[in-house]
């Protein structure tokens, strides 16, 4: 293989890649804006909708005994809530009509003042996002009465607080400090690797299936540039703009959670890659070699389509074979051991994981990078039996038993 | 050695289809080979098969002395090929074009400059050089075209169909550039078309392709005696008869 010859034509995709705007605005500028825009977006919207549940008038139909206790006095405190005392059964209650039932045993103040407990049910159709929210807050309101009444009954028997809780729980968190926001650690794989395909695959279509399209692969193919020449250029082209838009989308990722926890007022809520630089080249070297691979699986599977169209139909099932175990990975319990380290894409989001939760196991990582790079060199050797392939170049029918000789 | 084009026994299948079954002709230093034959007679895969595209079921294509097959990039070196499949890239300029295919040939830089230079003058590509090859004319992307095939200097070239779709001024300047490839700079020149009249202002020989085999090959007279018309519109259709036949019915 020639240097200079990749490297002409390694330039030239780049060169038309910089000039085309649509693809500019999709692996870079679009990243760039949309996840701030998209998470105060859904900041705002989320905020607004919270307040409009807040506000909607609910009825609670409370049984009668329960008057004069504590109960009403509770709820008076809600403005949003309208009281009425009837007697009720469970099908009387409409949730279209946000009805919110609490029901109270005929005996409830006898119980109460004899020292036993009494049964109150709450009825709400909890399917419902604003029943579901006001039986929440209904709950935690009883609960505290619950505490209240528990209290008074101590001091009448001069028993200290303490009494009715003998174990004073308390729960300490030893994880260390690197591993950071827990969902963060459990979707950065899965993001790392997404925008790693989607910056790959947009510029793999476009100079394999596009060329096809626009009838400018054949030309090539007529040069003294040999196949492995020619396949080594593009998947340079493809893989840097993998990269690049890879780094951007988890720049403006961070950015985004950043500026988010910014306006929220919680300065420290934002996402931080506090990782030592070791974890980082590590990282570095993770994302590398799945670049590789799935920027040279990319390029072989979408050459085989004739058209832009066509090719887009190959997008969604090569998708899956990143989502899915990225999405697997994130899954509590899943480790990385000898076995999930030999499988591709896989074991790399279980790498990402586990160097996020501050773990650095250099001889497992070794394991996943040695066998991320046998992926890759076989995705490159799938690459340049199809680029090899006559009927693939000139838009041919697929001869599958062909493609698979050399 | 005077032959700078050699088909021998070219034969392609695509599965149980035979596109072309033993072609074989040969094309000299400064000749101009008119390939004829009717849509889907299988002169653009036997042109594919002359430029490596696609490898032959049987027979051997060698250009300059060296087998398409065995000796794959020498052969390549000294071809420059044109098909109606190939179009420019959307987002380069003509002499960015010229420069990128000049570079993969490994033309030596400063010659290379110095050439392109002089196919921009010699194709009138100067007005729109600065133009991406997206916005030009049918004609200017033509000319833009040729002028990449000739970018490394082969001693062969291949033009099919160069001028569908072009009005006459653009056809001219065509057809006055091939001829001028071939008598002036002595290259190779094989020219497919289906404009019989450019054939018989061209060409030294002529071969016809129908339904896979070559079913003639010599000068035009030569078609119109075996044919026994005097016209070679009339001596194509003769020959190609059988399937003009058989669309009527």
């Amino acid at each position: 293989m020639r240097r200079h010859i990749i490297s002409t034509i390694f330039g030239k995709e780049i060169k038309e890649v910089l000039r085309d705007k649509r693809m500019l605005y999709l692996i870079i500028l679009l990243p760039f804006f949309l996840y701030p825009v998209l998470f105060t977006l859904i900041g705002g919207v989320g905020a607004s909708q919270q307040e409009k549940l807040l506000n909607q008038e609910i009825t609670v139909w409370v049984s009668p005994a329960a008057e004069g206790t504590a109960i009403p006095a509770l709820l008076g405190q809600d403005s949003s809530l309208k009281v009425a005392y009837k007697e009720f059964a469970e099908g009387d209650l409409d949730s279209l009509k946000r009805t919110i039932g609490i029901w109270v045993p005929t005996d409830y103040q006898q119980k109460i003042a004899a020292g036993e407990a009494a049964t109150v049910k709450i009825y709400a159709d909890q399917s419902q996002d604003v029943l579901n929210m006001r039986e929440r807050m209904l709950s935690a309101q009883l609960q505290a009465l619950n505490q209240q009444l528990l209290q008074q009954r101590l001091a009448e028997r001069d028993l200290a607080a303490q009494f009715a809780t003998p174990l004073q729980l308390e729960s300490v968190d030893l994880s260390p400090e690197e591993s950071g926001n827990r969902m963060m650690t459990a979707f950065l794989p899965m993001m790392i690797l997404l925008f790693i395909f989607i910056g790959c695959i947009y510029i793999a279509i476009d100079i394999t299936a596009g060329e096809k399209e626009r009838r400018t692969l054949q030309t090539l193919f007529t040069t003294p540039a040999s196949t492995q020449e020619i396949v080594a250029g593009k998947f340079l082209a493809v893989a840097s703009v993998g990269i690049v838009s890879a780094t951007m989308n988890i720049l403006s990722l961070i950015l985004a959670t950043q500026i988010q926890a910014y306006l929220l007022g919680e300065a420290d809520a934002g996402m931080s890659l506090s990782l030592a630089p070791v974890a980082w080249g590590w990282m570095l070297v993770l994302v590398l070699l799945t670049t590789l691979f799935i920027g040279a699986l990319s390029l072989a599977i979408v050459l085989l389509a004739n058209s832009y169209k066509e090719a887009q139909s190959y997008v969604s099932p090569l998708m899956m074979v990143v989502l899915i175990p990225s999405m697997m990975a994130a899954m509590p319990g899943v480790e990385l051991n000898l076995q999930t380290a030999l499988i591709p894409v896989f074991n790399v989001a279980l790498a990402i994981v586990s160097i996020m939760k501050g773990t650095l196991d250099t001889g497992m990582l070794s394991i996943v990078a040695g066998a991320s790079l046998v992926y890759g060199v076989l995705a490159l050797y799938l690459a340049s039996l199809t680029f090899s392939n006559e009927n693939v170049i000139t838009g041919e029918k697929l001869d599958w038993k062909a493609l698979l000789k050399r | 050695m005077s032959n700078l084009i050699e088909a021998r026994g070219l034969t392609k299948d695509f599965g149980d289809f035979r596109a072309v079954n033993e072609v074989s002709f040969t094309v000299e230093k400064g000749e101009i080979f008119g390939l004829l034959g009717p849509n889907g007679a299988g002169k653009t895969t036997t042109l594919r098969m002359l430029s490596g595209l696609l490898s032959p079921t049987a027979g051997e294509a060698s250009i300059n002395g060296f087998s398409m097959q065995q000796e794959q990039m020498k052969a390549r070196r000294s071809l420059g090929f044109l098909t109606g499949d190939m179009d420019l890239y959307r987002r380069l300029n003509p002499r960015e074009l010229l420069l990128y295919f000049g570079k993969l040939y490994e033309t030596p830089k400063a010659e290379l400059e110095e050439r392109v230079e002089r196919l921009i003058e010699a194709f009138g590509i100067t007005p729109f050089v600065d133009r991406h090859c997206e916005k030009l004319s049918t004609g200017q992307k033509q000319r833009v075209s040729i002028a990449r095939t000739l970018v490394h200097d082969p001693q062969v070239v291949v033009l099919d169909e160069p001028t569908t779709g072009l009005d006459i001024m653009a056809s001219e300047f065509i057809l006055q550039f091939i001829r001028k490839m071939a008598k002036e700079e002595g290259k190779a020149l094989i020219f497919s078309t289906h404009n019989l009249t450019e054939v018989e202002r061209l060409c030294d020989r002529i071969a016809v392709v129908h339904q896979g085999n070559l079913v003639y090959l010599g000068d035009i007279a030569g078609i119109k005696a075996q044919t026994g018309t005097s016209t070679l519109p009339q001596a194509f259709f003769e020959l190609v008869q059988d399937e003009a036949l058989s669309l009527q019915n």
